[in-house]
């Protein structure tokens, strides 16, 4: 994997989220490839590689997308629709990370093919925890997708 | 109806018998009767499809209708309008038939003289207007009914609604404000002098407990809209599940369990566990000023029924403010001395009302305090299977 790839793809429109979540990945030594998106259109963009990011090509898909539920634009259900409906994008680990705990939320997550429903904690050290445990295990345990299962021409 | 005039609709094919009743009803004092005649049902139906009359008397035996069916094609034409039946004898069955579907009344030709005709007449009539009304009113209490059960659900909707965004919006600047003093705490804590140490670990203490206090009203409210699944569950496992959830705060502590045996109930065990888990919780929060713990739980009777109960040698607390126990955000500790939102006794008790049952406490100022509820009408119902073998096996009656 070339240096310049994006490792994870954080949507989340909050400031003060992105700031703690990029805080606690920091800490874990795990936000050296991570790119910020703010809204559900720019998530799809650039993982379909359209506008802003037409220039990305398909077969470098990020290793793990965190993304919220609430959502500017495109909420974070719909996102997370499009891309496990795809062939050429339905492999990529997708972690819901949301304040709900929901029946409603839960239960449309799963059906949408998430793969990790994860609240975020209110107290912080938990948080932390949190996102150390996520972080180190889709990007180190967890076994990726291989890279055919993103060529697609 | 205009005016005093009756405007009559008779559907007859017997010249004789028309002229017989024109001849009756022209001689009822005042006759305030319009006779018109029809000689088949299909003449019949076309009159009463061009304008209505007060009352129809009805021949069923007709050139182009017989029985029953002549009587059901002239209501579907004008279902608004009475209708005597006119029969000959012997054919009074059909005619009691033709009742039963909705004719006011019905009348055996040469047994009726002007006074029956006009009286069943008036009466058909008011009989009719008065079952419009009831008609009336039923659509109208129905179409109420349907409004306000529209009304209620879009009020359900909107609290689902509130407590979604509660559970969403609120959470965030809390989860923020917790994790930036945590920050600063941790980056630079050590170089604050310690009155600002003191007062970041406050503004951290009070986000946890204001954490705490939205998950629990998020819970009092989600427990209000759920409905109940109830299950035949075995108290004893239930307990015993919860004591090992316990540990992490039994930890370090003596503590006399004492657990007797308890009934198998139908009950909601994902909902009736929370209750024993607050109470039990309870017990070790208010004893724990005690060397030696002692929490009881088992039954008794009260009142007849068969009660659970949760007991431990606690601080107790004033019999006096028995009333605030149960109410939200009501607290009669402390909480420098004991930690807590307020909402734990409130949820356990709708849980109990939810169950059809009733919760109460005994207590006595640093004495220790007895929870006792009962879930619904419980009574004794005979030992069927080893389950229940621990107890004697109870069954809830809704």
């Amino acid at each position: 994997m070339a240096a310049h790839e994006i490792e994870i793809l954080l949507v989340e429109d909050n400031p003060a989220d992105v700031e703690l979540t990029l805080h606690a990945l920091r800490q874990n030594k795990l936000a050296n490839r991570i790119l910020v998106v703010r809204d559900g259109e720019e998530a799809l963009d650039y993982v379909f590689c359209r506008g802003a990011y037409s220039a990305r090509t398909l077969d470098r898909p990020p290793r793990l997308i965190l993304l919220d539920l609430k959502l500017p634009k495109v909420n974070g259900l719909e996102v997370l629709r499009q891309i496990k409906s795809d062939p050429r994008a339905k492999a990529i680990p997708v972690v819901i990370l949301t304040a709900s705990k929901e029946e409603r939320d839960l239960m449309d997550s799963y059906q949408g093919g998430v793969n990790s429903f994860i609240q975020k904690p209110v107290d912080f050290d938990e948080f932390r925890a949190t996102v150390k445990h996520l972080g180190l295990y889709w990007l180190l345990v967890n076994e990726p997708p291989p890279s055919s299962a993103f060529s697609w021409g | 109806m205009n005016g005093q005039c009756i405007h009559v609709l008779l559907v007859e094919d017997n010249p004789g018998d028309r002229r017989l009743i024109l001849e009756m009803l022209a001689e009822v004092p005042g006759a305030p009767f319009v006779l018109e005649a029809a000689d088949c049902l299909a003449s019949g139906r076309e009159r009463l499809r061009v304008e209505d009359v007060d009352v129809v008397l009805l021949d069923l035996q007709l050139p182009d209708s017989r029985g029953h069916d002549t009587f059901l094609a002239a209501q579907a034409q004008a279902p608004h309008v009475p209708i005597i039946v006119l029969t000959g004898l012997g054919d009074e069955q059909v005619a009691v038939q033709t009742v039963q579907a909705g004719a006011q009344d019905y009348l055996v030709k040469g047994q009726v003289d002007g006074n029956l005709l006009a009286r069943a007449i008036r009466y058909a009539i008011e009989r009719k207007r008065a079952e419009l009304q009831v008609r009336k009113l039923n659509a109208e209490l129905e179409e109420r009914v349907a409004a306000r059960t529209f009304e209620l659900a879009a009020a359900n909707k909107e609290l689902e609604a509130f407590s979604y965004s509660v559970s969403h919006d609120l959470r965030a600047p809390l989860r923020h404000m917790h994790g930036f003093a945590k920050i600063l705490l941790e980056d630079v804590g050590p170089s604050l002098d310690p009155s600002a140490q003191h007062y970041l670990h406050r503004i951290h203490e009070a986000t946890q407990h204001m954490g705490r206090l939205v998950d629990d009203l998020l819970n009092l409210a989600r427990v209000g809209r759920q409905p109940l699944h109830l299950e035949r569950t075995g108290l004893n496992a239930l307990v015993e599940e919860i004591l090992t959830d316990l540990q992490g705060e039994t930890r370090g502590r003596q503590i006399e369990w004492q657990i007797g045996s308890l009934p198998s109930v139908e009950c909601d065990p994902g909902l009736i566990k929370q209750v024993f888990t607050n109470l039990l919780s309870n017990a070790l929060k208010y004893t724990r000023p005690r060397e030696r713990a002692v929490i009881e739980v088992g039954q008794r009777a009260a009142d007849g029924r068969g009660a659970l109960f949760v007991r431990d040698n606690g601080v107790g607390f004033n019999m006096k403010y028995a009333d605030k126990l149960f109410g939200v955000f009501q607290r009669l500790h402390a909480q420098e001395d004991f930690e807590g939102t307020g909402v734990g006794l409130a949820l356990v008790q709708r849980i109990v009302r939810k169950h059809g049952g009733e919760i109460w406490a005994e207590a006595e100022l640093d004495k220790g305090a007895t929870f006792c509820f009962t879930l619904g009408a419980l009574r004794r119902a005979p030992a069927i299977d080893n389950r229940m073998s621990r107890g004697a096996a109870w069954q809830l009656t809704r």
